[in-house]
């Protein structure tokens, strides 16, 4: 029964790789994605089956891969921007619209995550994963209940605390605490901000975006603000580390496909698009990396365990905020985070 | 120099690098303003032994006195000793007026004085002119005089010289040996040096102590060691011998009947034989074996031989006899007249010894072949 | 620098290279111009431009990002990074010089097989050397470990994310660029000239200060530069075992190229940098004429 369907799908993949040869060549496909994002398997099973070679470039940061894109060394021929980012790229007309006819898997996409403030039209994204930024806390280590970004930077915790190595992130977490707008970056509140993490920032014991997990899984610190998807791992690993969505407001975040401008191959995206909307390969992608997965039907083939991850999918009746894009006022929160860990 | 007490007082010094012995319990006075000479093929301890003294090795056993001061385990800094170097080590970043004045500056002599001082040994060892020059621009030969100068101007109460005149050609080499010479007996400097070259030794010396593994063989002046070479060591080491294995044959009184490898007999003063040996080592320097047309007049021993080699080398000629007994010897005879009459190969001549001229040598172990420099 | 009889600067015979010179060194030139004096053209001119809000750079003429290296946030950083680099260079002089001097003074043996161990490091990545330093220095590491079975300490030391960990870090990383240098003129040294300074009166410190002092002072000024400017502009090492707390100007610059997409105020702050080292080698090679005169 097994040998029939390995030997069938690998006629099946024999069969559309020589007829895609047939029609033209199968080709390439450069994705460009955050590191530790894209299942190999995933990579390999759309190259079994279509016979395109995926190149897999990587960053770290949304601001990373747009110094990057807008560098134009590489044309990328697929993107995996954040919303903000996306939103920023839709604004510059950098991104080419995305054909839905295409993408006969679209469907499977949950509406909650359709015509968000990035893209309020659904022209030039699809939702790759989305998650949430939140507090970790290490039940074993901290008794009293964490509810909020000011339980978790209370002076009690000094040197306890990892907290995102992220300009953006951290000065939300105030604005949060302020009752403002968490896109609102004026210089009034830049300025009402200051005095807080001002007080926070002794208090943390270090600043990681790449891994926070390590840190807290060392023992290292009993307290991160760190990304849902690690959150989830740490739970994973040891049901000790609870996640905590902040009682002063938290920020949901949307990773995207888009194509950009200068791409050469549109087709070779769309069909990878379609390929990652499958419920099966979406899955996969929820299997080794535990976000909160957008796929309606792949949430179905998730087990029981998975979907009950409170970091992946965080119960709350609130409405989660999103970031926007707010230009170049990003320089101006790099300046106050660097003069803050300089003064600390 | 019986009555005063020695500069330096060696007492049973032994010193070992793992299981080789450097140097093997030496006991050896040095007088004050005596150019002693430590002589001996490479390996045979004299370098380590001059060390000792200055302070880069310590002893293992035995006791080193300097100027009436136990020195042994003081270090080199604190010793009033200098040393003259192999390599002269002067410092390359340092000009030769201030390589002079290092000493000088090191014990704190004020600027004044250090500069009167230094200009008197600039001016001693003729190196007026040369005060700024960098080592590097300087000859083998000025780089030489900068060290001794370096050396002296402190008035150390012993200057060590080790090899100091083997880096420079035969010419300067001849010139400097003069110079030290001077220089030493100007000074009234008490001298330790060490050389490998036996001809060296006996132009400049007072004393000569001969070293051979990590031994001293002898102690004397240039012409006791030459003419009275106490092992077959010396004899071969210093100038040039006839080394031949003896038998005793027969005694009578002062003198006895011995035979010779090859087979000659001949009759020789038995002071220095050694007491119930029937064997020892006879040795005749090569110019003391008179050749002759007739039988030599008034020499103990008279033989007939053979030339069988002849060497012209200018003002004398190198001879090789061979007696009729068998036994071979070297000879050299002054070319005195180019009119008089020249002995060459295949010649038939007289060989004489005088008793004055053999002398009984012990046996010398051969040096070994691992070397300790 | 002191001259060694044969390189003798003022030598009469050095001659100008001649066409085979110039050609033995064309792909030393070539790979200078593409890779050292382009990109700093390249950067030069985009220190003077500035960023439109999506972090374009936009070549219109500007001091502004001058202006701001010099705004007291960065000019604290620097001073930090300067700080923190002195005292590695400090640490990694006052180890690695006995260290080279040390394996110099070895038979060739010994002398090879030293050199190997302080080698051996070069063999691993860096980033997983880092990483190892976190295995040991974290609070249920190895060390901490080892130290509360000993029963030395009642409760694990914080150790990881301090400046301390920074600077055992630093240390780490640059020691070797300290060592071989100062082995290499060490090694070249007469021994004779240390007795001959000791022969004439010198104790340790004065033939320390007088001899071995200036004539391994190559090796010095190369070890100083080789630690000194690589660690000013460190960022890997801050971050991870610093926790990225404090911000060196590494940091920064790494910052403008990538999270705050700032690229003209990161090259004026990189031409900067580059002014520094360039015044730090001058300032070195000053000290060593001045030496030898």
């Amino acid at each position: 029964m097994k040998l029939i369907r390995t030997l069938l799908t690998l006629g099946l993949v024999a069969f559309s790789a020589s007829g895609a040869f047939a029609a033209k060549k199968p080709g390439e496909l450069k994705l460009f994605a955050w590191s530790e994002y894209v299942p190999q398997a995933v990579l390999d099973g759309f190259t079994a089956e279509t016979g395109i070679k995926v190149s897999y470039e990587t960053y770290a940061s949304g601001e990373e891969m747009l110094a990057k894109l807008l560098s134009g060394g590489t044309r990328y021929d697929l993107i995996q921007p954040p919303d903000y980012v996306a939103e920023a790229l839709i604004k510059d007309g950098l991104l080419v619209p995305i054909d839905q006819t295409k993408l006969k898997n679209f469907g499977n996409l949950m509406p909650e995550y359709l015509h968000m403030p990035h893209d309020p039209e659904q022209k030039f994204t699809v939702p790759y994963m989305v998650g949430t930024v939140g507090i970790v806390v290490n039940t074993e280590k901290v008794t009293e209940p964490i509810l909020g970004y000011r339980d978790m930077f209370s002076a009690k915790y000094k040197n306890r605390i990892v907290a995102l190595d992220d300009g953006r992130e951290l000065a939300v977490t105030a604005l949060y605490v302020l009752g403002k707008d968490l896109n609102d970056f004026s210089p009034a509140n830049l300025a009402a901000v200051r005095p807080i993490l001002a007080e926070w920032f002794p208090r943390i014991k270090l600043f990681d975006s790449d891994s926070p997990k390590t840190a807290l899984l060392n023992g290292d610190v009993d307290l991160g603000l760190v990304w849902g998807g690690e959150a989830a791992t740490l739970w994973n690993e040891n049901k000790k580390f609870h996640y905590v969505l902040p009682a002063e407001g938290a920020h949901l975040f949307v990773d995207l496909l888009a194509i950009p401008k200068r791409a050469r191959n549109v087709e070779n995206a769309h069909l990878f698009i379609d390929y990652i909307l499958r419920p099966e390969v979406s899955k996969l992608i929820s299997d080794e990396f535990p976000y909160t997965n957008p796929n309606g039907p792949a949430r179905k083939l998730l087990s029981a365990e998975q979907l009950a991850n409170p970091a992946s999918y965080p119960t709350t009746t609130r409405k989660l905020d999103t970031f926007r894009h707010i230009g170049d006022v990003g320089a101006a929160i790099d300046a106050l985070i660097t003069d803050l860990k300089n003064t600390k | 120099m019986p009555d005063t007490e020695p500069m330096i007082d060696l007492r049973n010094v032994t010193k070992r690098f793992g299981a080789f012995t450097a140097v093997d319990d030496i006991t050896l006075q040095i007088q004050a303003g005596e150019f002693l000479t430590l002589l001996g093929p490479s390996g045979c301890g004299k370098t380590t032994l001059l060390r000792m003294l200055s302070g880069f090795e310590t002893p293992d056993v035995g006791s080193i006195h300097i100027a009436g001061e136990e020195v042994t385990h003081l270090a080199p800094y604190r010793r009033n000793v200098n040393q003259v170097f192999q390599s002269y080590a002067l410092f390359p970043h340092l000009s030769v007026r201030e390589n002079i004045g290092f000493g000088l500056r090191m014990q704190k002599v004020s600027d004044v004085e250090s500069r009167r001082r230094v200009a008197e040994v600039i001016d001693l060892v003729a190196l007026g002119g040369f005060e700024d020059r960098m080592p590097h621009q300087l000859s083998g030969g000025q780089r030489q005089r900068v060290a001794l100068a370096r050396a002296i101007v402190p008035r150390p109460a012993v200057l060590l010289l080790d090899e100091p005149l083997s880096a420079l050609d035969a010419k300067l080499r001849h010139q400097m040996q003069i110079e030290l010479k001077r220089l030493q007996k100007h000074l009234g400097m008490t001298f330790v040096f060490v050389t490998h070259d036996q001809e060296e030794a006996l132009t400049m010396s007072d004393r000569i102590a001969v070293f051979n593994q990590g031994r001293l063989e002898q102690l004397g002046t240039a012409t006791d060691i030459y003419h009275q070479p106490r092992t077959a060591f010396v004899a071969d080491f210093i100038g040039e011998a006839n080394l031949l294995e003896a038998e005793l044959l027969s005694r009578d009184g002062a003198t006895g009947l011995i035979r010779l490898d090859g087979g000659l007999e001949v009759r020789v003063p038995l002071s220095a034989w050694p007491l119930d040996e029937p064997r020892a080592i006879l040795s005749v320097r090569p110019e003391k074996v008179c050749i002759s047309s007739a039988p030599v007049e008034g020499a103990q021993n008279s033989f007939e031989a053979t030339i069988t080699e002849e060497i012209f080398q200018g003002a004398i000629d190198h001879l090789v006899v061979r007696t009729d007994a068998g036994t071979v010897f070297n000879a050299v005879v002054a070319n005195e007249s180019a009119m008089m009459q020249a002995f060459h190969e295949g010649d038939r001549v007289w060989c004489g010894l005088h008793y004055d001229d053999v002398v009984i040598v012990r046996a010398s172990p051969k040096p070994a072949g691992v070397a300790k420099p | 620098m002191q001259t060694l009889p044969g390189v003798n600067p003022e030598n009469p015979h050095a001659r100008r290279p001649g066409l085979a010179g110039w050609l033995l060194l064309a792909p030393m030139i070539v790979w200078l111009l593409l890779f050292v004096v382009a990109p700093m053209a390249i950067l030069l001119v985009y220190s003077f431009c500035s960023r439109d809000d999506l972090g374009r750079v936009v070549f219109s003429f500007t001091w502004s990002n001058y202006a701001r290296v010099f705004d007291p946030i960065y000019l604290q950083v620097l001073g930090r990074s300067v700080l923190y680099a002195a005292i590695t260079t400090a640490i990694c002089l006052a180890a690695g010089f006995p260290a080279g001097w040390f394996i110099a003074r070895q038979r060739a043996a010994v002398r090879n097989r030293l050199l190997l161990l302080v080698m051996i490091p070069f063999w691993t990545s860096f980033l997983i050397r880092t990483y190892a330093w976190i295995t040991i220095l974290k609070s249920e590491g190895l060390l901490n470990a080892t130290l509360l079975a000993a029963r030395a300490i009642p409760a694990p030391l914080e150790m990881l994310y301090t400046p301390a960990a920074v600077m055992v870090g630093l240390v780490y990383a640059y020691l070797p660029f300290m060592i071989l240098p100062v082995y290499g003129s060490a090694e070249k040294l007469d021994n004779a000239l240390v007795d001959a300074a000791h022969d004439l009166g010198a104790g340790p410190v004065r033939a320390f200060s007088e001899v071995i002092i200036p004539l391994t002072w190559p090796g010095i000024t190369a070890g100083v530069l080789l630690v000194f400017v690589p660690a000013i502009g460190m960022f890997a090492i801050t971050d991870l075992m610093g926790g990225a707390k404090v911000a060196m100007i590494g940091n920064v610059i790494q910052n403008q190229f990538t999270k705050a997409r700032n690229w003209p105020f990161g090259a004026a702050l990189g031409i900067v940098f580059t002014l520094l080292f360039v015044l730090t080698y001058l300032a070195l090679q000053w000290r060593g004429r001045r030496a030898r005169t």
